[in-house]
């Protein structure tokens, strides 16, 4: 039992994995009450785009990790200003079925574009090394993965309760009427919101390159996981998306360890067991 | 009496649409045969693989003559791996086209459901690929054939390779369902019998498409085997190689699919898979004088070589070939009468029809990754010998087959 902490560890990298994906998806139900069904295709396309960044043009992974999100962004500002917006009126069921058919068109674009099969991500030097901590090797990835979680979600914390743009986010998504008779473009902001969600799925797409597999599958295989992330940790919740991914990823890792036969099925357990507790999640507002 | 005559016409013409493919399989004499395999979707590049091979031995035969004086023509059928699927669009050749063979390399469930429907419509199904023992075991009947490999001989194959280099511990983790169960249980049973000194001293099993190996890697690593065996496949196999070296786990990988082009150019490491071993019905690297040839030739041919997935339907292909030669008919009866018992001796060398379960009886053949091959860009295969057909061997009573 003396490897403990590195299945703390391993707990420790998923969780910030699990964050990366989820922290667009719960910034956009959050502030705009969309549930983007399209975010995990969004991840898949900044996985692929890291792929010929890195691999075909440049080589270099911290280019990709800059360039990518930087196109999600106008990705993200266009679908909304010229697809989501026109939906909007028809409330929720309208946005639920666009974003939907948009990562079918997504997948089938990329499969047409990168081919159905999958591509290597590989990262030299520093990040593809090892170290030794409590005597076992651990790759220096996976460490980078867990504190590029820790930064991305300070930044935002710090953005969203320390900032005049973030007291203007809030007060948008509280009374947005009232936010735009005091002379703020609402729809500017709403559309700058969906954006940053937006590439902010395709940073974690650059992380999960070199960390998973970069193939047509991958967006179905993550958005199940992003989706537990934020009903457990109450929809729209910064935090709870914090606190739900650092538990559910020592659960995964612990449950491998502990109770192998039940490990699949644990993180559906907890959300069951979160629904019948607390309906709105762990740190969501009761309604 | 206007409407008798549109009813007449109705007549005539539904007549004559029934008529129509009856004339067209009059005007064009073939003798057809339809390749169920995924080409769209996820799992594509494995059917296209297997089309190529199974399309490429209808050439040779075609180029030297054709088969019992008629060419054969490939109908590619894309199962999109859903049974349903398949044996729908198999249903329809086989009415209006009258079709009588099939064969298909992916998923064993699309097999299994084949497998019924060519003992409803008396047809044959042949396989290459889908290796769950069951389909010549439990689930076997006589319109069914494997000129393949099963679970059960890869498993054997393995186990006797690591007794004979005299590994003493082993960490054995799979794919948590049917298919990697029964691969693991195969293997343990053979490793206990032949070599009860070798422990296993991991046994994990993990969900197909797992993203974070971490977990099972620490446990495996915690374990100290000298070697692992896994019949995981496709990303199951990547991501536990690409997680699992970072990590330490240096261990040589005793796989199924080892020498799988794709796997090793997902992986883009070449130190990550130098030294792993795998068994292999057909491998490029079969150093045989009529594999020489045939790799020559389908290199001449093609521009690229037939590795394993082409191999293995090609060769199947061409064996179920000299079946239909030896009937002198496309008689399903008289074909399935031919096939029981018939030897094939082709690139993989001798394969043999068993008439009791209709598994060929094949030889593995060893391959462990080396750096540097004339194949391939990356490491590839080199031959490291092989299993004999009867070396892995199930008997007849053990298969659980009771052919009708």
């Amino acid at each position: 039992m003396s490897d403990i902490p590195v299945f703390f560890l391993h707990g420790l990298a998923y969780a910030g994995l699990l964050f990366l994906v989820s922290s667009g998806l719960t910034l956009i139900f959050g502030m705009m009450n969309v549930l983007n069904f399209a975010h995990a295709a969004m991840y898949m396309v900044g996985a692929y785009l890291s792929y010929t960044i890195i691999m075909q043009l440049t080589g270099q992974f911290w280019m990709a990790l800059m360039i990518c999100p930087v196109i999600l962004f106008i990705i993200g500002a266009l679908v909304e200003r010229f697809l989501l917006r026109r939906v909007h009126a028809q409330g929720h069921l309208g946005e639920l079925l666009l974003t939907f058919g948009l990562a079918y068109i997504i997948t089938e674009l990329v499969k047409w574009y990168w081919g159905n099969y999958p591509l290597a991500v590989n990262v030299t030097g520093f990040l593809s090394g090892s170290i030794t901590i409590f005597g076992f090797i651990y790759p220096i990835y996976r460490i980078f993965v867990f504190f590029s979680a820790v930064l991305v979600g300070g930044i935002m914390a710090l953005i969203l309760y320390k900032t005049r743009l973030g007291i203007i986010l809030r007060a948008s998504v509280n009374d947005s009427e009232m936010t735009n008779t005091l002379g703020v473009n609402v729809p500017l902001v709403f559309m700058g919101v969906f954006a940053f969600g937006t590439a902010l799925s395709g940073f974690a797409g650059v992380i999960a390159g070199p960390f998973l597999s970069t193939f047509p599958g991958m967006a179905q295989e993550i958005l199940i996981d992003a989706f537990v992330v934020i009903v457990v940790g109450g929809f729209g919740s910064l935090g709870g998306a914090v606190v739900a991914a650092l538990l559910i990823g020592q659960l995964q890792s612990f449950g491998v360890l502990l109770i192998p036969k039940l490990s699949v099925a644990l993180i559906y357990l907890l959300m069951a067991a979160v629904l019948i507790i607390k309906p709105s999640g762990l740190f969501g507002e009761e309604s | 009496m206007k409407k008798k005559f549109v009813y007449g016409l109705c007549f005539l013409t539904m007549v004559f649409m029934l008529a129509l493919p009856v004339f067209a399989v009059a005007a064009e004499d073939t003798i057809k045969i339809g390749v169920t395999e995924p080409l769209s979707g996820t799992f594509k590049d494995i059917g296209e693989r297997y089309l190529d091979g199974a399309e490429y031995a209808a050439q040779v035969i075609n180029e030297s003559g054709g088969l019992l004086g008629k060419k054969v023509e490939v109908i590619r059928i894309d199962s999109e791996l859903k049974p349903d699927v398949a044996t729908r669009k198999a249903q329809s050749l086989i009415l209006r086209d009258g079709v009588k063979f099939f064969c298909g390399g992916t998923g064993s469930s699309v097999g299994a459901a084949m497998e019924q429907l060519a003992e409803k419509q008396n047809v044959i199904m042949f396989t290459y690929g889908m290796d769950a023992a069951s389909m010549t075991g439990v689930k076997c009947n006589k319109n069914f054939f494997r000129p393949g490999g099963s679970t059960d001989g890869r498993s054997f194959a393995l186990a006797q390779l690591i007794a004979k280099m005299k590994y003493k511990k082993v960490a054995i983790i799979a794919q948590d369902y049917s298919f990697g169960q029964e691969a693991l249980a195969a293997f343990k049973k053979e490793l206990a019998k032949i070599s009860p000194n070798t422990k296993i001293v991991a046994e994990l099993y993990h969900p197909a498409g797992t993203k974070d190996y971490g977990p099972y890697v620490s446990q495996i690593i915690t374990a100290k085997p000298d070697v692992i065996f896994t019949p995981n496949w496709g990303n199951d196999l990547t991501l536990l190689l690409k997680q699992g070296r970072p990590m330490g786990m240096k261990q040589k990988v005793f796989s199924y699919y080892i020498n799988d082009e794709v796997t090793i150019q997902a992986l883009n490491d070449d130190k990550m898979m130098i030294g792993n071993m795998g068994a292999e019905i057909y491998t490029l690297s079969i150093p045989t004088k009529k594999n020489e040839a045939f790799v020559a030739k389908f290199y001449k041919d093609k521009g690229y070589y037939p590795t394993w997935l082409r191999g293995k339907a090609y060769i199947a292909t061409m064996f179920w070939a000299e079946a239909v030669k030896k009937a002198g008919t496309t008689d399903v009866a008289a074909v399935i009468k031919a096939w029981e018992g018939l030897s094939y001796d082709g690139p993989a060398g001798v394969w043999t029809m068993r008439a009791c379960d209709h598994q060929a009886q094949v030889p593995y053949w060893y391959t462990e990754i080396v750096a540097k091959t004339k194949y391939f860009k990356h490491a590839f295969e080199a031959p490291r010998g092989m299993a004999s057909a009867k070396s892995v061997e199930v008997p007849c009573a053990e298969t659980g087959c009771k052919m009708k």
